[in-house]
């Protein structure tokens, strides 16, 4: 799966789980952009990506999620 | 005593390792002598400003100049106010308006105040460095911190120079050691007090603290910091260890001496769990009301498998030094051992009281005759129970304890319960009205699904009738609110839904 639709895919998930049709995703973007978008619902959004990605993130890969560039460069690694 | 024990220890370390870190904040670091000239600068910038206010408000950013501002206004004898920069503007501005507060402090170039109010920290640059040592008088105020009140408004929780002093000194004596090599955490807000011990403390030792960035998660950032920088002090929330749960097996962090357990009970299961991650480490389970600065009665676990607890949540223990703890029935008498009663504490941590709020004042503090002397004690509001040992443990809070067809309950041991059924996840109870006005309790489970006939069948063989649950609902996640603590409001809003 490429990046673009690696972020296709990610940015409907996205969608769902913040209740935000209009949302689009950008490299630089943190949890400071996106409304509601904190411990809780990062939980949340990370079990949605697991399912639908079919991955498991581990501890030190949500490390390395500190935007969602970081986030769709982890997804890269793990599908490949 | 502030400039003994808080001012004097931290210029000497200032002058004895400069060149050592003070913070890591968003990856970078700074010693300890930017720090000093940054609040040698800021200082410098406040008095300029000729103010006839002792009070400031501060924008708390995750940055060096933020926490430069802290000790400069400390530094000057002044105190300061927080306002959380994600926390609606309304309300950070019924906390100016409160407070009377005529200036704020403010290291965004963009500041959300007027810019009449404004002193711009970004801008300390053109400033001198003052590093004068003042003589601080203990009675003077430190800080003013907002919590949410009951009648909707926030009130003013008021600490001076003494309760911080007094805190010091009786943290240090719970037996945490620290110095120049340790590396500790702060992942609290500074609008939240655990904040002040988290950056505090090591400050005067001469230790690194290590901050979470606003934009990030905060469980994953910290697990990062803990493991990267092999932090050798951390304090958090239950609830945040509580989401690093089902990561427990990839986490070893053998390099943390002290773990600190605060703002919310420690369910004993989830910490025997965490203990495994934290082989190294001492583990510390803190209690205190913000009224009382910071914490005041502390639990160290000696034994993992042999801890004392309450309803599934780990024992408090013991008061810091210099504080007088009573347990107490509602006629303000002292209750037996082994018996509950509501904690009432006294001593130099115990705020002078709720800022310009002479009503909750009333109700929340009483004058009671102790060892001879009159003394001012803050009611809790927690419901406790010293054992033969003196031990205190914990039972929650008083309004949890609710009179159901006469019979008195604590919503705690069905939460207890309810948490057992469900493999430790974890649960939390209230009262509704139902349908005939009458109370009935609500039961909510953080699980993804349930079935509530064996849910029932579970409690009944635990539980009399009158404690099982009248509703039963999930919710995948439980909301936090932002001290990381369970956000049991938050819940029954949500029950409404249902």
């Amino acid at each position: 799966m490429d990046k673009n639709n690696i972020t296709d895919k990610l940015t409907s998930v996205f969608r769902t789980v913040f209740e935000n049709e209009d949302l689009t995703l950008t490299d630089e973007m943190t949890a400071n952009d996106v409304d509601n978008w904190d411990s809780l619902t990062h939980m949340i959004l990370v079990t949605e990506i697991e399912k639908d990605f079919e991955v498991k993130f581990k501890l030190k890969d949500l490390n390395k999620m500190k935007n969602v560039g970081n986030l769709i460069e982890v997804l890269i690694s793990k599908l490949n | 005593m502030f400039t003994e024990n808080i001012i004097s220890k931290f210029t000497s370390v200032v002058s004895q390792f400069p060149e050592r870190n003070a913070f890591c904040i968003n990856e970078t670091h700074y010693s300890y002598g930017d720090f000093w000239k940054l609040i040698g600068q800021i200082r410098s910038q406040i008095c300029a400003q000729n103010l006839t206010q002792t009070k400031l408000g501060l924008v708390v950013n995750d940055d060096l100049h933020t926490y430069a501002s802290i000790m400069a206004v400390w530094m000057e004898g002044m105190a300061y106010v927080p306002l959380h920069p994600k926390h609606p503007i309304e309300r950070n501005l019924e906390i100016v308006d409160q407070a009377n507060i005529e200036t704020i402090l403010d290291s965004n170039t963009d500041s959300a105040y007027s810019s009449t109010m404004v002193i711009k920290t970004a801008e300390s640059n053109n400033f001198s460095v003052s590093d004068k040592v003042n003589q601080i008088s203990d009675d003077s105020l430190a800080y003013i911190l907002f919590t949410s009140g009951s009648t909707g408004k926030p009130k003013g929780v008021q600490i001076s120079y003494k309760n911080i002093a007094s805190f010091a000194e009786a943290f240090m004596k719970t037996g945490i050691q620290l110095d120049e090599t340790d590396r500790c955490l702060q992942c609290f807000d500074l609008t939240f007090d655990v904040s002040v011990q988290s950056f505090l403390i090591p400050l005067i030792h001469g230790a690194c603290v290590y901050t979470v960035p606003h934009d990030q998660i905060k469980y994953s950032y910290v697990f990062g910091l803990l493991d990267d920088h092999e932090l050798t002090m951390a304090i958090f929330a239950p609830s945040m260890i509580r989401l690093l749960q089902p990561y427990f097996e990839e986490i070893d962090l053998k390099k943390l001496k002290y773990c600190i357990l605060t703002a919310e009970a420690s369910p004993v299961d989830l910490v025997k769990e965490w203990s495994e991650c934290i082989p190294n480490s001492r583990i510390f389970n803190f209690y205190g009301p913000t009224e009382a600065t910071i914490y005041c009665v502390y639990y160290e676990i000696k034994d993992i498998n042999n801890m004392k607890e309450a309803n599934g949540m780990l024992a408090i223990g013991e008061p810091f030094y210099g504080i007088n703890a009573l347990i107490l029935d509602e006629e303000l008498k002292p209750v037996k051992k082994g018996q509950k009663g509501e904690m009432y504490v006294s001593g130099n941590q115990v705020t002078a009281g709720y800022w310009e709020n002479p009503e909750k004042n009333k109700e929340s503090f009483a004058q009671l005759e102790y060892e001879g002397e009159k003394q001012t004690f803050y009611k809790t509001g927690d419901l406790c129970l010293e054992d033969n040992d003196g031990c205190i443990l914990y039972y929650g809070r008083l309004d949890n304890q609710v009179k159901i067809q006469g019979y008195r309950i604590e919503l705690g041991e069905i939460e207890f319960h309810a948490r057992e059924i469900i493999g430790g996840k974890n649960a939390v109870s209230f009262i509704y009205n139902g349908a005939q006005n009458n109370s009935e309790i609500a039961l909510c489970l953080e699980v993804s699904e349930f079935n509530e006939k064996e849910i029932i069948a579970a409690l009944s063989e635990k539980l009399p009738n009158y404690m099982i649950p009248s509703k039963i609902f999930n919710l995948e996640n439980f909301p936090l609110n932002t001290s990381d603590k369970v956000d049991k409001k938050a819940i029954k809003e949500l029950f409404k839904k249902f």
